[in-house]
């Protein structure tokens, strides 16, 4: 028996709450079908497994948190948040989809015969215990598709898009993280986070034999051949966190535009070198100098440089440049200030 | 041994006091060796061995670091020795007790002179008493701060009101009647005017880096004030000028070798800053003293070594009205009118008259009013004028805003706030909440610092600017400092900030729900104190 629920009577028309508590009993009576004359009711669907709805005229979020063993077709176009949350029923819709079809969806499978909105496929989800979530659309997807998502497979087919610049709409995929995007057609203004790439093996297997199912579905079979010749197809994937600053370094910018030798090069002496603290060399503030006539030859200097940097030959005392640091105890243990730091 | 006399300095009026802890130490000498201020030294002490009253003539001696007590040598408290010390020996303590600075005076008969910040912070920020309160929620749409896209752009240079705009109608098509005051579309972050002097060479060229980096690869608009001491003549030349708003002060230093380049310019720059006074020492003028003053700062500034002091005002300008005449119409003939001109004034409670006579200026040669707020820093100034002049930059910088606004003139000649930006830890939210209380956008110079290793504090640590011995290199004058500085990282981080800056903008302009800048939006400001609510004319909140 097919469940029938005419939602306008007499000029008057049942709420959705009413829609929805109707649906809800009849379910617990055991109804399985139902065939709903809609009048713009939101959110319908139904609880429980082995439904099939067949519904004209839904309002928004048709299928939304639709479950496991759900079915739902819908004869012509839905407005938006087709199957928003779904996490299990298959929807069909062979018209148009509105803004923001397949909304966070994590399971089941959307097709949709038609265009969609702006923000379609956004922030959709894929829990690995469970299938990825499907979301087919015959033809084209408005501004801001697939933002954010995170997993799930989606495909947009390009049909009748002659003339588009995108069959993405613009600023496709921002903040996407996950899952895949199968398009076919010209794409414009995709996020700077995702690639496009060539199709492998494994996609042209899996657009195929959804493919047979989809159309099938929205009742557009003939399509077939046409949009499986794999020419225009193309997938976008969210590129890995390392690559997508993809720009050069600030030691590359400087080594590869900046001025040669440096912006001073001709004003300093400078080869770049940078200086630890407390180092030898040039690094040093301060360096030792030795007066012969001050000099009594005691050692001390020598046997108290923390650097070994004093030698003595026969007659006189050096500091050696590459290993003084230029600390002064040398200068402090003389007793006759025979070292100045200057 | 000399005995020791009252009336002489005593390691006690020191502003530090070296805690040496000589059971840790192993005499490795790397203390005294990083110090640029020769502020401690290795000593030898003699020591008695034994407390025997039999043996009391036993002393032995011993190495030990030691402070240097000395008016010129002392140490500033930056903590060199501290870092490089391998086993903690080392401790600098801040003297509560301090009286170096009466012994400065007393035995110099000189006025007290130092560089980086104002350490006399007695009154609070406001800043910090201002949260940004108006949350889009269900109100209208709030934006993604990572995802969406925003315009984080501000005016340099003239706005015209729509009704003054140069334009006519012919053949449908709009065309320019007149030439329109030049004008550019930049980053609301300036980096602010620090001189080839005041800074080392590394320090300069990191800043420089770094500009042109996050113009060509990042596409940042971001701008940078060159300071009052002229500019290698490779940069005129190149194609990076264009980055660059060059600075004429009182001194006018620079200024030989930016006019003999003109002729082999191919860019014009992003504009000219007229300096006429800075909010870390206001009245007072430029200074370098000589220590800093290194062969090349010579070449380029055409002066000996000596202590380079600008005069406090422009010579030969004595009114607000001469001054636009005289300076803003001769800086904008140097580059033929296409260049933006632009003025930097010491916040000040006069600071609103100026503002208002620029904005009656008939030739539209007023290109943007840069005011100094009094916590900014300095390369050197007098402890006096450093630490007691000045004006806030908040309420001044909303003085000015809402005057043009009372006019319905706002936007016409930009605002650009400055001095101590950052200072209690966030460079954005303060230039947040600047602009919306009315300036288009910032500028920083201490924030620059702090980011290439400035060791200095708002309580008194280090501070030595001055005197060239900057033990980070930054606003050293010789080699060994100097090559401390590290250009690519330097430049790097000055980048790595900005972009970081960039995103707290963003996080901050999403939930009041902009995406272009927020100028003069005081509706999202809120205060919790009732003076400041009152006074700059935001919501009170508790």
């Amino acid at each position: 028996m097919v469940c029938i629920i005419h939602t306008l009577k007499d000029n008057d028309r049942m709420s959705t709450q009413e829609l929805l508590q109707t649906i809800a009993r009849k379910i617990e009576e055991g109804e399985r079908e139902f065939e709903i004359e809609a009048c713009g009711q939101h959110d319908i669907t139904g609880k429980g497994a082995n439904l099939l709805f067949r519904i004209t005229n839904p309002g928004q979020r048709v299928g939304a948190m639709g479950m496991d063993g759900v079915k739902i077709i819908v004869d012509g176009s839905a407005p938006a948040d087709i199957g928003w949350l779904n996490s299990g029923a298959d929807i069909v819709v062979k018209g148009d989809g509105g803004d923001t079809a397949a909304h966070c969806a994590a399971g089941g499978k959307i097709y949709v015969g038609g265009r969609v909105g702006t923000r379609s496929g956004a922030l959709m989800k894929h829990d690995p215990k469970f299938e990825p979530p499907q979301f087919w659309v015959l033809k084209n997807t408005g501004s801001f598709s697939f933002e954010f998502m995170g997993g799930g497979i989606a495909v947009v087919c390009g049909f009748d898009c002659d003339g588009l610049s995108s069959v993405l709409g613009n600023r496709s995929c921002v903040g996407m993280v996950g899952g895949v995007v199968y398009v076919r057609g010209k794409v414009e203004g995709l996020a700077k986070c995702v690639e496009q790439v060539k199709l492998d093996k494994f996609d042209k297997d899996f657009l195929k034999s959804g493919m047979k199912e989809f159309l099938q579905e929205i009742g557009r079979t003939e399509l077939e051949q046409d949009l499986l010749d794999f020419k225009n197809w193309s997938k976008i994937l969210p590129l890995p966190k390392e690559q997508k600053e993809k720009k050069i370094s600030v030691k590359e910018f400087k080594e590869q535009e900046w001025f040669e030798g440096g912006l001073f090069g001709d004003l300093v002496e400078d080869n770049g070198e940078v200086f630890g603290l407390a180092q030898s060399g040039d690094a040093r503030i301060r360096k030792p100098e030795w007066e012969k006539d001050l000099c009594i030859d005691c050692s001390l200097c020598l046997n108290n440089c923390p650097q070994k940097a004093i030698s003595k030959d026969l007659t006189r005392y050096n500091a050696d440049s590459d290993r003084c640091i230029g600390c002064g105890i040398c200068s402090a243990v003389c007793p006759r200030s025979a070292w100045k730091m200057v | 041994m000399a005995a020791v006399k009252i009336n002489e300095l005593h390691k006690s009026d020191l502003p530090w006091i070296l805690e040496y802890d000589e059971s840790k130490c192993i005499q490795c000498g790397k203390c005294t060796a990083v110090c640029s201020f020769n502020a401690i030294k290795p000593a030898v002490e003699t020591r008695k061995t034994s407390n025997s009253i039999v043996n009391k003539e036993k002393t032995e001696k011993v190495l030990v670091i030691k402070q240097n007590v000395s008016l010129d040598n002392y140490c500033r408290g930056c903590g060199m020795c501290a870092n490089v010390c391998p086993n903690g020996a080392i401790k600098l303590i801040r003297n509560e007790d301090d009286k170096y600075s009466v012994a400065y005076r007393a035995q110099k008969a000189d006025s007290f002179k130092k560089g980086g910040r104002s350490n006399l912070n007695t009154e609070g920020r406001t800043l910090d008493k201002i949260k940004i309160g108006r949350i889009s929620q269900m109100t209208d749409p709030s934006l993604d701060a990572q995802r969406h896209t925003f315009e984080l752009k501000t005016p340099f240079g003239r706005v015209l009101k729509a009704d003054k705009l140069n334009f006519d109608v012919k053949d449908g098509k709009i065309i320019e009647t007149a030439q329109l005051p030049p004008n550019r579309w930049i980053y609301p972050i300036i980096f602010g005017d620090m001189s080839i002097g005041a800074v080392s060479w590394r320090m300069w060229e990191a800043m420089a880096i770094a500009t042109a980096y996050l113009n060509e690869v990042h596409g940042i608009p971001i701008r940078m004030c060159t300071g009052e001491g002229g500019i290698p003549t490779k940069l005129l030349k190149s194609r990076y000028v264009k980055y660059m708003i060059l600075q004429i002060a009182s001194g006018h230093f620079g200024w030989n070798r930016i006019i003999k380049s003109m002729p082999e310019m191919t860019e014009d720059p992003a504009g000219i800053l007229i300096k006429i006074g800075q909010g870390a020492k206001p009245g007072d003028g430029g200074l370098l003293l000589a220590s800093k003053v290194a062969r090349y700062v010579q070449e380029i500034r055409g002066v000996p070594k000596a202590d380079l002091l600008s005069p406090p005002t422009h010579q030969g300008l004595y009114s607000i009205e001469e001054s636009v005449q005289k300076m803003f119409l001769s800086m904008n003939a140097a580059f033929n009118f296409q260049v933006p001109v632009a003025i930097k004034v010491a916040a000040s409670v006069t600071s609103v008259s100026v503002y208002n006579n620029l904005l009656r200026d008939p030739y539209n040669i007023v290109g943007g009013f840069f005011i100094d707020g009094l916590a900014a820093g300095t390369g050197a100034a007098h402890e006096i004028s450093l630490n007691h002049t000045g004006h806030p930059i908040t309420s001044k910088l909303r003085d000015c805003y809402l005057a043009a606004v009372h006019q319905g003139r706002q936007g016409e000649i930009p605002l650009f706030a400055g001095g101590g930006l950052g200072q209690t830890g966030s460079f954005a939210a303060d230039a947040f909440k600047l602009i919306c209380l009315g300036a288009n956008g910032v500028f920083t110079g201490r924030m620059l610092m702090e980011i290439a290793g400035c060791v200095g504090s708002d309580t008194g640590r280090c501070n030595a600017c001055n005197t060239g011995l900057c033990p980070a290199g930054i606003a050293a004058q010789n080699e060994c400092l100097v090559k401390r500085l590290d250009v690519d990282k330097v430049a790097q981080n000055l980048v790595n900030y900005i972009l970081a800056t960039d995103i707290e903008l963003k996080k901050l302009m999403a939930p009041v729900g902009c995406s272009t800048l927020p100028v003069g939006r005081s509706d999202a400001l809120i205060t919790v104190d009732k003076h400041i609510s009152r006074r700059l004319d935001i919501q009170y909140s508790c």
